[in-house]
């Protein structure tokens, strides 16, 4: 029952879990296509990939395989859509949970699993993972933070006044800029928020809560 | 000390018509007006309480004005120049104004001098001022391009009020990871140490 052959099937492999229930139809029809594909051409086409998952601008590169005869148009579609399927996939888990033995890994042929297994395990992934946290619903953060202390001498209410004032200004990153003036007192409020937040950020991640094992 | 009030021919005017007023009248008057002193834009007395003055002091509404404003212009020189009440005294009655409206005068002002003083201090010329300071922490569990995460994100609302709409506040929200907390947190002591020492 769990011989080698079958459990390259089909859905039977314990080690897919991580695509879910149902296999996506581009992988499936991708490890149909890598059967006989040049190992040459695959390597090629897996840099562009991964290039392109990293966020760079992939088109030159797939231009020159595609203007390469060896590889009909259509095939190679399936091939660029099942690959990159199965990276996002495998990316998005961490690797703590994601299984070492890949060896039994769906339908693809062995030659071609260790070039996948090194992206998903290899030294790449900490920067394929840093680009999949910029990307994802975020609320605006802060790119640029600015201030001035001013103290006001003399305003045309008050004579000597020596009232000192923050001014701030922050960029944030979907390109609003906001600029306000900060009385001291708000500005002490300002602070001692922050340094509650991060108080209670460093006891979330004492409490056990964060031991949850995966 | 120099002179704070100048005596003009309306100053003039508004005296005599000051010196005419009951004593105990006048004082609450007094403290009505410095209570409002420190907002701007603001009228001290509504059109129907304008109108019961009128009354109740016997004058008429631009004698009544002219009262009005030359109390209030009296009690912002006193804050500009941040007279002393002997001295506010003493200039008081150098415009002819009856010795008790002086001592009237002199009393409202040595009550709440320090209070009024503090209160147009702290006004600030602004576009836009920080009013509201909100927060909220968030244990990221996953997205929709990573999974099992398990990371602490913070929501910063600041409300900033425009200086022209008085009750329209927007609201900006920033967010921040740990590490981008604590970078903030880092400028915010910078800022901090600057304010220090200027003390």
């Amino acid at each position: 029952m769990s011989s080698n052959h079958a459990k390259v099937a089909v859905g039977a492999s314990k080690d897919s879990s991580f695509l879910g229930g149902r296999i996506p139809s581009e992988i499936e029809i991708m490890a149909k296509q890598l059967k006989d594909l040049d190992q040459e051409m695959f390597r090629k086409i897996l840099k562009a990939v991964v290039s392109a998952i990293e966020g760079k601008d992939c088109r030159e590169a797939m231009k020159a395989i595609a203007e390469n005869a060896a590889v009909p148009e259509e095939r190679l579609s399936y091939v660029v859509a099942g690959m990159y399927r199965l990276l996002k996939e495998a990316l998005r888990i961490p690797t703590s949970s994601l299984k070492q033995e890949v060896k039994n890994w769906l339908l693809i042929p062995e030659e071609f699993i260790t070039d996948f297994a090194s992206v998903v395990f290899g030294n790449r992934r900490t920067a394929l993972e840093a680009v999949a946290t910029q990307q994802g619903p975020r609320l605006p953060s802060l790119k640029d933070f600015r201030w001035r202390v001013d103290v006001a001498i003399s305003t045309s209410s008050l004579a000597r006044a020596l009232q000192p004032s923050i001014l701030m200004q922050m960029k944030l990153s979907d390109g609003k800029a906001h600029r306000f003036e900060v009385p001291v007192s708000k500005f002490q409020e300002l602070r001692y928020n922050v340094a509650l937040i991060l108080k209670e950020m460093n006891d979330l991640e004492k409490r056990s809560v964060l031991n949850i094992q995966d | 000390m120099a002179a704070i009030i100048t005596e003009t021919q309306s100053i003039k005017e508004a005296v005599t018509s000051i010196n005419t007023i009951e004593l105990n009248k006048f004082s609450r008057l007094l403290s009505r007006i410095l209570q409002k002193l420190h907002l701007k834009e603001e009228r001290t007395f509504s059109e129907e309480e304008e109108q019961k003055l009128q009354s109740a002091l016997s004058l008429d509404k631009q004698d009544l004005s002219l009262v009005l404003d030359t109390t209030a212009f009296i009690l912002e020189q006193a804050v500009y120049h941040n007279v002393k009440p002997a001295s506010l005294k003493q200039q008081l009655e150098k415009i002819h104004l009856s010795p008790e409206k002086a001592e009237a005068f002199c009393q409202a002002w040595t009550a709440v001098c320090p209070d009024v003083v503090e209160k147009v201090r702290q006004r600030i010329f602004a576009p836009k001022k920080l009013e509201h300071v909100g927060w909220q922490l968030n244990l990221q569990m996953a997205k929709s391009t990573q999974a099992k995460l398990k990371d602490p994100h913070a929501v910063l609302e600041l409300g900033v009020r425009n200086e022209d709409s008085q009750s329209v506040v927007e609201k900006v929200f920033v967010e921040f990871s740990h590490q981008e907390l604590l970078q903030f947190y880092n400028q915010l002591e910078t800022v901090q140490a600057q304010l220090d020492s200027l003390t």
